[in-house]
């Protein structure tokens, strides 16, 4: 602790979690206060509403707080907050019942990718209008394709660690994230068709 | 065994940085040789341009003022999280509120019943135009379409998935 006065250091992750077991609400709080935009941003790719929003962020906090002792800091605590978000929103989804979740690997239809060729955005494009098309054509995928791409392309997660957040195989992640690419190319060219590019 | 084949599934995994060298390597010298690898490569390279630009103009996002503070508080109360998104089926409230619930439904239905009336009635007055009616219903729905292509891309999904019911295993390539 007094090595704490002498580096002005934030506190470790890892020290705020043993606090919080320890009893310490503000320490919990720090937690929240350092995770919650990220956990916000995350939420959001899901939902646009705000309250739905805030109620699965503080929803993943509540759930993270109880299992707090069962954290071991083999991964940082970003990834295992991050892990149970993600089941978080998982079950949200299925109790909305908008999506099937584990039922849609169909390996087999990934043969035929579309003949026309979709074009960079373009460079004289606002990027914000970029972002929007983006955003919007996302919003088109069902939620298993969209959640792959979120992780993927905005988390930013290597295959392996997909995999474990969601409990499938890497295999499975290789199929369902060319699949949801394959999903948002079809609808970006199917909602903007000037961006298509013939072969 | 023909390059292409051998090659394209490695693509994405190629681009995504996902390929050991040894993987990588013959990956690269076959692009380098073959112009239709090369172009859907680039293909594949251009899609993720959509998602990446995305991801560098995130709005910031809003957190409500002291939320920190209250999910900290309701955590030490003992709240252990329990989502009250919009559940059809789920909790109605078992308990005390119950005669305050009953009392809500009886409004929501009186409410209804109202509405009602009045949709009719001003249906029934707009008769003559019911053509222009109809135009403004369908701009009112895009919401509702939405949800019904959803629905329709989904149920294909499981309608795709239905023969091949084993997950896909570890380590298949697409
Ligand atoms: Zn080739």
């Amino acid at each position: 602790m007094e090595a704490r006065v002498m580096e002005p250091q934030p506190a470790d992750d890892l020290d705020l979690v043993q606090e919080t077991v320890a009893g310490t609400q503000a320490s919990f709080e720090l937690l929240v206060e350092r995770y919650q935009s990220r956990m916000f941003a995350l939420a959001r790719h899901y939902t646009k509403n705000p309250v739905e929003m805030e109620d699965l962020v503080q929803e993943a906090f509540l759930k993270a707080f109880t299992r707090l002792d069962t954290f071991q800091h083999q991964s940082s605590f970003y990834t295992w907050l991050y892990r149970i978000a993600t089941n978080t929103i998982l079950d949200w989804m299925k109790r909305r019942g908008r999506s099937p979740v584990t039922s849609v690997e169909d390996p087999e239809l990934i043969g035929e990718p579309s003949r026309v060729k979709i074009a960079a955005p373009d460079a004289q494009m606002e990027r914000n209008e970029t972002a929007r098309i983006t955003h919007e054509v996302l919003e088109h995928l069902p939620d298993i394709f969209r959640q792959v791409l979120v992780m993927r392309e905005f988390e930013e997660m290597a295959y392996q660690d997909i995999a474990e957040t969601l409990g499938i195989s890497i295999g499975t992640v290789e199929s369902r994230l060319f699949r949801a690419r394959a999903r948002f190319k079809d609808k970006l060219l199917q909602l903007h068709p000037e961006f298509g590019q013939g072969e | 065994m023909n390059a292409c084949t051998d090659s394209r599934p490695l693509i994405m995994s190629y681009l995504d940085g996902e390929l050991s060298e040894a993987q990588a390597a013959p990956l690269r010298k076959h692009l380098l040789e073959c112009q239709p690898c090369r172009a859907s490569a680039q293909d594949q390279k251009n899609l993720t341009r959509w998602l990446s630009t995305a991801k560098q103009v995130e709005e910031p996002v809003h957190v409500p003022r002291d939320f920190a503070a209250r999910v900290a508080r309701r955590a030490f109360q003992g709240d252990r999280g329990a989502l009250t998104v919009e559940a059809p089926m789920a909790v109605l409230p078992q308990r005390r509120d119950e005669r305050s619930f009953r009392f809500v439904l009886v409004l929501t239905a009186a409410a209804a019943v109202i509405v009602l009336c009045f949709a009719v009635a001003i249906r029934q007055m707009t008769l003559p135009t019911s053509s222009r009616m109809m135009a403004q219903d369908e701009n009112v729905l895009p919401l509702d379409k939405t949800i019904q292509e959803l629905d329709r891309l989904n149920a294909r999904d499981c309608e795709a998935a239905k023969p091949d019911v084993k997950p896909a295993e570890a380590g298949r390539r697409p």
